[in-house]
């Protein structure tokens, strides 16, 4: 089965992650091993506040693990764009700055750099507000630029932490499309988490259930139902019903 | 289960040990960084004055203020007055017209805060007189109340009054109509949701405006005693000056400072005392 | 309708209590004229002082005496301020070094100050400047360091994914967020900074706004004294605006 799936992007050897204050000890992943497959559309579902965003943060290199490994295949190549829960557009910047910050974070040439910019912030839909600060834009353009600007890193991996949990439910199922659509024209392997089991079966190639705290490994589904999916699709209910009963979602 | 739970833990404990131990030794290292760089601060001050880099008559070394701080708590000369005459003269002002600028200035706030008709009559008095520093007061205030404590008590009333008003007002104003709503819902009267919900709601607020005014007080009696007095801090620093005593002004400075702190830290813990409902960030 | 009617209401409460403000001057004044300066009198003695320069200098030098001390201490405040603060915001050993002298000095008010600076540096334009700056530079220098402390974790996430080298992060993300609070440490900079100017001129200068004030004094000119307060109060207003204004232009991106 794993052929199928291509090759390996990103290897995940026993990783284990706790934070300690001076009295209290928190686990918050246990012993997680994963291996991401590039171009793939990987879903990281869990309960709660519970070890996914630390997932995250070790894979892009934020945080390290106690424990275990983050091993790229290609160690040269280890650039990861990031999509923030909250909107982390930054406010005194321009739709354009935002895009842009990567790619001039990397001293790359300005009128170089203006161009990818221009495409990327084409490709999410927001032409026409290049020059509009964060607070004219709605939750869901901002989460475009957020993820325009992951996009100008050109990373290997994207990740994605909860992107549409703080958007209007109406917003949400857009921006679910979009991110599909936007995957497709620019394929990337993406990690993408998520609490909602209806996103995970909508949006993933593969989705992963973590338990509740310390997350660990539960279950791995492989969906292989046809996009564009069909939110009220027998199979697509079946499949969410099956998860919905395998996860200690905690609501 | 209790097994795997055995092995995780002494996992984790060795990574504590290891964090912990890092922890502490980056809280000592800065700890030991304060220290000698205070200890700098103080000891090239200490050096310039003793090998003359500063000609010692108009800057003395940090071991003469100290000296002459042990002296002045017995010795009147040559200002006239023991240092604690010169802290009870000072206190005496500062509390007379804080406490005053308290007492009028919170409620004054406080209502125009809620009470919009007379928020409109007070309110551009108010903003005339606002911007003047109430050091400009000292000599009308001294034409009209003579050089007494009355015009002193008057000026550190005037500085301590403006932020007093102006937190109160703020902290009123911004309470949640959404918290006003439910007072009314629940049959209270006007005077009831002032008296209920504004009033707690600006409190935090209206604290930190009595720390500003304290700060403001406080600096404006030592302009106060500057400008004319016969004892005070303020006016023995003067007389340092006159006198050509650096020593003396140093123990007025210092003087000053520690009070000032003293009042500081006080209030605070009052403050945690009242408000205890605000979220300790 | 009814707002409008409100705005009205509003207007006339106004005028009336600043109409009763003239009134009670007006009143007050009459009666003891020595003590207290007719409305009358106070216009006609700032148009003598348009007229009249006091020790050879117009009543625009005194103006531009305070304001320049002022703005040079200003900016001097900003610059060291602005930079000790991004500093030690951002490293702790340097923070450690620094802050306790800091809080040493601090609780000491900028116009007790005085008396040694003018011991140490004379009546010259230096030492003025100098308590203006100690007066100012605190504000700026505190809000500074807790503004860059308190800068969102998420900002500086982003910055690390994208692997901003530290001026990096400075300059695209620290700065910029640090920036509301840093105005508004520079706004209280300007007012303390204008009340220690009026002191240090009250106490020993031959120029400025204070100075006026101890001049009307000594020759027993209470009608001057009122002119400079009023003058003071106008000039810091005038300040205050002008970096609101500003304080906007800078912070524009900020959500209202």
């Amino acid at each position: 089965m794993d052929e199928q799936l291509g090759t390996i992007k990103v290897k995940l050897r026993n990783i284990s992650k706790s934070f300690y204050s001076r009295k209290e000890v928190f686990e918050a992943v246990d012993n997680i091993s994963i291996d991401v497959y590039e171009n793939e559309f990987l879903v990281l579902l869990g309960p709660g506040q519970c070890g996914k965003t630390v997932l995250l943060n070790m894979i892009s290199g934020l945080e390290s693990p106690t424990e275990g490994t983050v091993q790229f295949t290609d160690n040269n190549a280890t650039d990861v764009g990031f999509v923030f829960q909250k909107t982390a557009v930054f406010p005194w910047k321009t739709v354009m700055e935002n895009v842009e910050l990567p790619l001039e974070l990397k001293k790359e040439d300005k009128t170089e750099r203006r161009k990818r910019a221009q495409y990327l912030i084409d490709l999410v839909g927001l032409n026409g507000f290049e020059n509009s600060l964060p607070k004219q834009l709605s939750g869901g353009m901002k989460q475009r630029v957020g993820i325009a600007r992951a996009y100008a890193n050109n990373p290997q991996v994207l990740l994605m932490d909860e992107p549409f949990g703080a958007l209007d439910a109406q917003t949400r199922y857009q921006m679910e499309e979009e991110v599909l659509r936007i995957w497709e024209q620019e394929k990337r392997t993406v990690i993408f988490v998520t609490n909602n089991i209806e996103e995970a079966v909508y949006l993933a190639d593969r989705v992963i259930v973590l338990s509740s705290c310390p997350a660990k490994v539960k279950e791995i589904y492989n969906i292989k139902l046809q996009r564009p999916r069909d939110y009220v699709n027998q199979d697509f209910l079946r499949l969410r019903e099956a998860i919905e009963k395998n996860t200690d979602l905690a609501l | 289960m209790g097994n795997q739970d055995e092995k995780t833990t002494s996992k984790v404990a060795n990574s504590i040990l290891i964090e912990t131990a890092a922890r502490k030794r980056e809280r000592k290292q800065l700890l030991i960084i304060s220290l000698v760089c205070i200890f700098l601060f103080f000891g090239i001050w200490e050096i310039a004055v003793r090998l003359n880099w500063i000609d010692g008559k108009y800057l003395c070394a940090p071991s003469a203020v100290i000296k002459t701080f042990m002296t002045k708590l017995s010795d009147p000369k040559p200002d006239g007055a023991v240092l604690g005459i010169h802290i009870i003269t000072s206190l005496k002002l500062v509390l007379i017209g804080y406490i005053a600028a308290i007492i009028i200035g919170v409620p004054l706030g406080l209502l125009m805060g809620y009470y919009h008709t007379f928020d409109k009559l007070v309110s551009p008095i108010f903003e005339i007189i606002r911007p003047i520093p109430p050091i400009a007061w000292i000599p009308l205030s001294i034409i009209w109340l003579g050089v007494g404590t009355a015009a002193k008590c008057f000026i550190i009333f005037l500085a301590a009054f403006v932020p007093c008003v102006i937190n109160s007002y703020t902290g009123v104003k911004l309470t949640p109509p959404v918290l006003v709503n439910v007072a009314k819902t629940c049959g209270a009267t006007r005077w009831e949701i002032f008296s209920t919900v504004c009033v707690h709601y600006a409190m935090p607020l209206t604290f930190t405006g009595i720390q500003v005014s304290l700060g403001n007080a406080w600096s404006t009696l030592v302009a106060s005693e500057l400008v004319s007095a016969t004892a005070g801090l303020g006016y023995m620093i003067q007389q340092g000056r006159s006198l050509v005593r650096p020593d003396i002004i140093l123990v007025g400075m210092l003087t000053i400072g520690i009070l000032g702190a003293i009042f500081t830290t006080l209030l605070s813990k009052l403050e945690n005392k009242v408000v205890k409902w605000r979220a300790k960030s | 309708m009814r707002t409008k009617n409100q705005k009205i209401r509003d207007f006339v409460l106004s005028a009336i209590s600043v109409i009763v403000l003239i009134a009670l001057w007006c009143a007050v004044s009459t009666s003891k004229p020595d003590f207290f300066p007719t409305p009358m009198a106070t216009i006609e003695r700032l148009v003598k002082l348009f007229e009249k320069p006091i020790m050879k200098v117009s009543i625009w030098g005194h103006i531009f005496a305070s304001l320049k001390r002022v703005l040079f201490a200003i900016g001097a405040s900003i610059i060291i301020g602005v930079g000790l603060g991004l500093i030690m915001g951002w490293n702790k050993k340097v923070r450690a070094a620094i802050y306790p002298i800091i809080m040493t000095l601090r609780p000491i008010p900028p116009i007790a100050w005085i008396p040694l600076i003018i011991l140490l540096f004379g009546v010259g334009e230096f030492p003025k400047v100098l308590l203006v700056f100690i007066g100012s530079v605190f504000p700026i220098l505190l809000n500074t360091i807790s503004a860059v402390s308190m800068v969102d974790d998420m900002y500086l996430k982003v910055g690390k994914v994208y692997k901003a080298n530290t001026w990096q992060t400075l300059h695209h993300i620290v700065f910029p967020a640090s920036m509301p609070t840093i105005l508004a440490g520079i706004k209280i900079a300007i007012s303390s900074g204008w009340m220690v100017v009026v002191a240090a001129e009250m106490l020993a200068s031959k120029s400025g706004l204070g100075f006026l004030i101890t001049r009307g004094r000594d020759s027993y000119d209470v009608a001057l004294i009122m002119v400079a307060m009023i003058l003071i109060g106008i000039v810091g207003a005038a300040l205050s605006i002008v970096f609101s204004f500003i304080e906007r232009r800078l912070c524009g991106w900020m959500s209202s």
